[in-house]
């Protein structure tokens, strides 16, 4: 095994805590097991911390009134019975700590924030959507397989958010100074959440164009099929998938 | 000794404040400015900015968007050198990350990984590259060499200078039971470009002190007075806490104190 090998089941082991119970790694012995185990839960809170603080700030924004923040989940009772399940990353664990950040939340004050709601559930997707494995470099045999790519498919763990409000609108001034807490016009909101394979998450209201082309993009239409199915001219589906592509909603796959 | 530029993280909560500052001579950044940073332009211009982000971990190649990363926040910043970490933090194949410092197997293998990726990175930049130790929690059987002397062998290889993480030394000393002045004498002092300072506390996972963004003891300051002096090549002090947490006035006392330690 090579060093990089070795220091790839270290850094699983203080990643994944199931991993860390079997005997594929206990029998390694690469480490004093308490040590290592106390980094680990030091590592996962550090990790949900971030990302609570980030994908949260907007009820962490309102904490002011509805006096629950998000991240103070992450010393209660919840976080610690997680502990013993969590990898750092995946999307089981991201719901699960999101849905912590959401439940402490929800029994706060709303009457003041009656899209608080709508909030929580786009925070928890906007966390959701941004875990799973990621690209940390590009290498060098990308340009060569863009080239072969030519089957539009929608990546797994991209989302489709129904919202009651127009949630977008308020977000911004949510962040900003304010007395009275900024309200979003009642007005039903479609968004899509992806995130590239470099792991930045991104957020677009949709079009019908947009759902449709989700809807077909399997992974066995080729484009000629798409802009049938679609009704779309060439140049538009062209310019919709690159825009889909750009914040990594669709993937392009090799056709069989 | 040239005199040391001593000063901070640029922390955006406390841009207001950092804009309108005194006595701090240069700001790290950890994190480009977000596009609505009001304050952004005023600190631009106002401060020496060093590049302090996360460029990629050197246990492999940086691709060319990563250096072209670099090379265009270099120039946003005109930063006088570029830091980056001795830190192998995700699997090669990107399925774990563990999103915070974590050193590399102090191996020869690793030796010559950081080497070559460290040498083709410096050949793309304008400026200097800077390394940082990282503190280990726990020692991993698989090392086969002391941080120190891997270190060492680094940079008479590279040339690159040392960013000393003086919190850094001290915590490892501490969970090894030496005394911190002792464990650093065998670190490459000599290639210290740029130190960092900070403030450590009790953590509750790990059952022991941790960097925390909190001012620094006297005990940690004594510490930096007594490394300072050992550093003959040292150009900056930096009080390392980069955190939604941290107060204007921690930042500003801790910088202060900073100051009357040198």
């Amino acid at each position: 095994m090579s060093d990089r090998a070795i220091q790839d089941t270290l850094i699983r082991a203080l990643a994944d805590a199931p991993f860390r119970s079997t005997p594929g790694w206990r029998d390694q012995v690469l480490a004093d097991p308490v040590r290592v185990e106390r980094f680990a839960r030091f590592l996962a809170r550090h990790f949900y911390y971030e990302r609570l603080m980030h994908f949260f700030k907007y009820s962490r924004a309102l904490a002011k009134v509805t006096g629950r923040s998000p991240e103070t989940v992450l010393t209660g009772a919840g976080f610690e019975a997680l502990l013993p399940v969590l990898v750092l990353g995946s999307r089981a664990s991201a719901e699960a700590v999101a849905k912590l950040a959401v439940d402490q939340v929800r029994a706060g004050t709303r009457a003041v924030v009656p899209y608080l709601g709508d909030l929580l559930s786009y925070e928890s997707a906007m966390m959701t959507v941004e875990s799973g494995a990621r690209i940390w470099s590009d290498g060098s045999s990308t340009a060569a397989a863009k080239q072969q790519w030519s089957v539009p498919m929608r990546v797994e763990g991209t989302m489709l958010l129904d919202l009651t409000y127009d949630l977008p609108v308020v977000l911004p001034r949510l962040l900003g100074p304010w007395t009275e807490v900024p309200q979003p016009p009642r007005e039903p909101t479609r968004l899509l959440i992806a995130r590239s394979p470099h792991g930045r998450v991104s957020v677009a209201r949709t079009t019908t164009t947009i759902d449709t082309l989700l809807e077909l993009a399997d992974g066995r239409k080729s484009l000629d099929d798409l802009a049938r199915d679609a009704g779309l001219r060439p140049a538009e589906l062209q310019a919709t998938l690159e825009g889909l592509v750009d914040i990594g909603a669709v993937r392009f796959s090799h056709g069989s | 000794m040239a005199s040391l530029m001593v000063g901070a993280f640029y922390n955006p909560h406390l841009g207001e404040r950092l804009a309108g500052a005194s006595g701090i001579d240069h700001l790290a950044m950890a994190d480009p400015p977000r596009p609505d940073d009001p304050w952004w332009p005023r600190i631009r211009e106002r401060y020496t900015l060093l590049l302090h982000d996360y460029l990629g971990q050197l246990s492999e190649p940086l691709d060319e968007r990563a250096i072209a990363r670099a090379r265009s926040l270099a120039d946003l910043y005109k930063t006088p050198w570029v830091a980056e970490h001795f830190q192998c933090l995700h699997t090669e194949d990107g399925t774990y990350n563990l999103n915070y410092v974590f050193p590399p197997l102090y191996t020869e293998e690793f030796l010559e990984r950081f080497v070559v990726n460290a040498n083709a990175l410096q050949a793309r930049l304008d400026q200097p590259l800077v390394m940082e130790n990282i503190p280990g929690f726990f020692d991993v059987k698989a090392s086969r060499m002391p941080e120190a002397v891997w270190l060492r062998r680094f940079f008479e290889r590279t040339k690159a200078g040392f960013l000393l993480d003086l919190p850094h030394i001290w915590l490892e000393a501490h969970y090894h039971g030496v005394d911190p002045k002792t464990f650093l004498a065998d670190f490459p002092l000599e290639r210290v470009v740029e130190l960092h300072v900070a403030g450590v506390e009790m953590d509750r996972d790990l059952e022991g002190p941790w960097i925390a963004p909190t001012e620094p003891s006297d005990t940690m300051l004594e510490f930096l007075a007594h490394a300072v002096e050992r550093c003959p090549q040292a150009k900056a002090v930096t009080f390392d806490a980069f955190s939604p947490s941290l107060s204007a006035e921690v930042l500003q006392r801790s910088v202060e104190r900073i100051r009357e330690a040198l």
